[in-house]
């Protein structure tokens, strides 16, 4: 009886240690944790829209395929009907909210959305699997799957801009992204965000109205900051506490467009 | 002891044909998923989950026997179900691989399933879930050893290996332990998946956890005791001692009962505050396209019409009756995870200021998704009806006996 009883506590140390290694080994091939913030920024990116001022032409949406290299089906900036003030209908552009406590960046998985330092939520399209967790998690359906490969050109070029990123492959999930690249290669070169077109958002670029403004909210003296000083604003489903880093200036009865 | 045999069909080798048949257009249609990729399915941006996800989350559920019976063996310390969580274990096993061939078939990027394991974000849900299912998987296979180390085939091939295989059986208590945790988490988790989307106000609670655990503990156990109790009417190779699994349909029944009581007040308490989006989704349950689903098929014919065949002495007697109710069950299970998915994806809640409404829409899956779909059932059904005719795994005889003498056997040897 003592005999069998050592056998089994050997075999159950056996057990045990094989748990151990196959524990250890999981852990040495995780990375990082991608919902931790890793090191600090001086800037925190935000955009301004000014409803007063957008005619819905979807010059945005167009410069943003352009430079982003999106499919005609995807729209990374959706311009949405929403509603009227006196006559006048009213546009709500929509660009991915890059929101503080973003839903999307809680939900994936193998934490293919990462926030950076400065506030931009990015997308690994390396490490996306394509489950589609982040699209139900998002409450502005600003996440689109590439349900099908985008292959030939696109009609957006050279028309309104050419591409500055890596087409997305099939099967990966895909959303606006502030166009980093140009605000971190504008960086580089000395450029200001929000100020010199270069290292601005396409969108804002390209809005013939002047009703995008990009920045630095850490900026007091970004035009950004002043704007959202001295106005009223909203911010979309503010009651989430998703905390978005897009402020809209709603359109007012005797507005200046 | 293999005997040569004239070959005359038997009703057992239609079946199989039967289920090779739906395998093989199952398997074109997951070529053709994995060659085209997701457009061939009715998914879109508004709805990226559909009847796929249904069969993986049924799956696991259905699968909770393995832990629920284990558990109700080596911790609680009822022996007599051994025999019973054997079966389960298996069912298991087959389940849990069920839900990885349909992931595989859901994910964008099915080559790179392996991110899940590699690249942590620990403040996902599906992260959580993906660990579990990984781990539990293995904790199912090394208890499923022993019974493919039993079998005569590896017995007289690889005495070695099969020693092994069986020796495996005297970790059953600390499998169970780890099978216990990691279910626990895991099926709840699968509940929170979707409880903590904010995004979508009918799912955003707690309860939703709780009711994924309690309904896989009726549905697990409830399709183990189906199984058991057709293969014992249809094959030889099963041996069934229905009082043996009388007990656990009567845990069914009376689950059932509480099942109704708190899915009542998970499914209507929502009420209590208008929130946009969460009234719009209840009253597609009760009165909308989802309403025949919840209020036919998991509420009345899922959960009330089982209760009473299962706790009704009358009925109770009737093998019939009981192998309805315990199909039925099975079906309330599937019915309840289709429509928690669906009534928070067919309701579009718009983002827009001072107008936030709920706007419907619609999904029906393709004929490939549909394919696919039963594909992987199929197999799943295959490979049960394999385990059933040739592995011996319910057989409430032998087990027994294998109790008491096993242990010794395995002193002299080491």
């Amino acid at each position: 009886m003592a005999e069998k009883k050592t056998i089994q506590r050997r075999d159950f140390l056996k057990f045990l240690a094989l748990g151990t290694v196959a524990a250890g080994g999981l852990r040495i091939v995780h990375r990082s944790s991608a919902s931790e913030k890793g090191g600090s920024s001086p800037y925190k990116w935000v955009m301004v829209i000014d409803q007063d001022k957008c005619t819905g032409c979807g010059h945005c949406t167009l410069a943003c395929r352009a430079h982003n290299d999106v499919s005609p089906d995807i729209s990374w900036n959706r311009v949405l009907e929403a509603g009227k003030v006196g006559d006048r209908q009213v546009f709500l552009p929509r660009p991915c909210m890059h929101c503080e406590e973003a839903p999307c960046v809680h939900a994936c998985m193998v934490g293919a959305s990462v926030q950076r330092a400065d506030g931009i939520v990015m997308m690994d399209y390396d490490k996306c699997i394509g489950c589609r967790y982040c699209e139900v998690a998002c409450p502005y359906g600003a996440r689109a799957f590439n349900w099908e490969a985008f292959e030939g050109p696109n009609p957006a070029v050279p028309e309104w801009g050419s591409p500055e990123v890596e087409r997305r492959p099939r099967g990966v999930v895909e959303k606006c992204s502030f166009c980093y690249q140009r605000i971190d290669r504008g960086l580089k070169l000395g450029l200001k965000p929000g100020v010199d077109e270069d290292a601005t958002p396409a969108c804002v670029v390209a809005c013939p109205m002047g009703a995008r403004k990009f920045g630095d909210l850490n900026d007091p003296e970004s035009e950004v900051s002043q704007l959202i000083k001295n106005n009223p604003y909203f911010r979309l489903r503010e009651d989430l506490g998703t905390n978005p880093r897009v402020y809209y200036l709603p359109a007012r009865e005797e507005g200046n467009a | 002891m293999i005997k040569l045999k004239r070959f005359t069909i038997q009703p057992l080798h239609l079946w199989i044909g039967f289920l090779l048949l739906v395998l093989a257009a199952g398997f074109t249609a997951y070529g053709i998923v994995l060659v085209k990729g997701l457009s061939v399915t009715n998914l879109s941006d508004v709805v990226p989950w559909g009847l796929w996800i249904t069969i993986d989350l049924s799956a696991i559920a259905l699968s909770a026997g393995a832990f629920t019976l284990c558990a109700v063996v080596y911790l609680v310390g009822l022996k007599q179900y051994e025999p019973v969580a054997r079966t389960a274990t298996f069912i298991g096993l087959i389940g849990y691989t069920m839900a990885m061939f349909t992931l595989l078939l859901d994910i964008g990027r099915p080559d790179r399933f392996w991110h899940a394991l590699v690249y942590w974000n620990t403040h996902s849900l599906l992260w959580e879930v993906s660990m579990c299912l990984t781990l539990y998987l293995c904790v199912l296979a090394l208890e499923t050893a022993p019974i493919i180390g039993r079998t005569e085939w590896m017995q007289t091939r690889f005495p070695w290996i099969a020693n092994k295989m069986t020796t495996v059986h005297h970790f059953a208590p600390i499998l169970a332990i780890f099978g216990l945790g990691l279910s626990m988490l895991h099926q709840s988790s699968l509940g929170a998946t979707y409880g903590t989307l904010q995004a979508r106000p009918i799912w955003y609670k707690p309860g939703l956890s709780f009711m994924f655990m309690f309904s896989a503990i009726l549905g697990g156990p409830a399709l183990t005791v189906l199984i058991t109790k057709l293969s014992g009417r249809l094959t030889p190779s099963a041996k069934v001692d229905d009082s043996l699994l009388d007990k656990i349909t009567l845990f069914i029944g009376w689950g059932l009962v509480a099942y109704m009581y708190y899915r009542f007040w998970d499914v209507f308490s929502v009420t209590y505050t208008y929130e946009p989006g969460r009234s719009e989704s209840l009253g597609m349950l009760t009165s909308g396209p989802l309403a025949f689903n919840f209020l036919v098929g998991e509420m009345l014919l899922g959960a009330l019409i089982p209760a009473i065949l299962l706790l009704v002495p009358r009925f109770r007697k009737s093998w019939t009756a009981q192998v309805i109710a315990l199909t039925l069950v099975v079906g309330g299970v599937v019915a309840f995870r289709w429509d928690v998915n669906m009534s928070g994806l067919l309701i579009i809640l718009t983002y827009l200021p001072q107008e936030i409404t709920a706007v419907y829409t619609t999904y029906f899956p393709s004929v490939i998704e549909i394919l696919s779909g039963l594909g992987v059932v199929a197999y799943g059904a295959l490979a049960i009806t394999i385990g059933v005719r040739y592995l011996n795994i319910i057989d409430h005889q032998r087990v027994k006996e294998e109790m008491v003498e096993k242990p010794i056997v395995v002193a002299a040897t080491d």
